[in-house]
């Protein structure tokens, strides 16, 4: 089983747990497995089109799942996954 | 509500002072009780932006996981994110809210000619099309 890491804000859609234990040997079934298990977190992570919403990125340990094959990435059961938002901003010029 | 304690909220605006006149930014750990947020640790963070720094910020989201493993192993929360407005209001700007995120508090500090003059939170939506504003208090607010 490889475990994801809940940010804090999503906690209250996954019964108040800072990390969930899941079966799935890639990024995808992981993800899959999430939101199945709590659907009130899809709505959070994805957007109307079923994509990840673009301040949603996804680390399997320290590495950004976009660059080592997205939802294809292979996941190991020691391995951890963390939901990280993008963020950026700045005054109006 | 949203309240960062006197050490965190030195180190904020020392942050944004030092930084003037760019853009700092950082993140907000702490806890939270039910409506009530608490800051008790600020963990100034890199401003990455390849644009002019005086009006833009971009956070690593390597950094912000840092930030989170840190408040994981303190036992506490990844409250929200703090930046700074050189010489303009503590507003939430268009930019702001086009690159947030709706899961946490973003504290803006206005920084005028180098020194701070006032702040506000704010809580974007998950459309990223409006943002509220959050009671904010620090100790000498």
């Amino acid at each position: 089983m490889a475990r994801i890491l809940i940010p804090t804000p999503l906690r209250q859609f996954a019964e108040k747990q800072d990390s969930i234990e899941l079966a799935g040997v890639t990024a995808g079934e992981i993800l899959t497995g999430l939101t199945t298990r709590f659907p009130d977190l899809r709505k959070h992570l994805y957007n109307e089109e079923g994509k990840l919403r673009s301040f949603v990125n996804v680390y399997l340990n320290d590495e950004d799942i976009r660059y080592i094959g997205r939802e294809s990435a292979a996941v190991a059961e020691s391995d951890t996954l963390s939901i990280v938002p993008s963020i950026a901003g700045g005054r109006n010029v | 509500m949203i309240h960062v304690e006197r050490q965190p909220w030195r180190e904020m605006v020392n942050h944004a002072s030092a930084t003037y006149p760019n853009e700092c930014c950082g993140a907000m750990i702490g806890t939270i009780d039910g409506d009530r947020k608490t800051v008790s640790v600020a963990l100034a963070l890199d401003n990455v932006s390849q644009g002019p720094q005086a009006a833009r910020y971009e956070l690593r989201p390597e950094d912000l996981l840092r930030a989170d493993r840190e408040a994981r192993s303190r036992n506490l929360e990844l409250i929200g994110i703090y930046h700074s407005h050189p010489d303009c209001g503590a507003y939430f700007s268009e930019t702001d809210l086009k690159n947030s995120c709706p899961w946490y508090s973003f504290v803006v500090l206005s920084i005028q000619n180098g020194t701070f003059d006032h702040a506000n939170s704010w809580l974007p939506d998950a459309d990223q099309t409006h943002a509220e504003k959050e009671e904010l208090t620090w100790p000498e607010s």
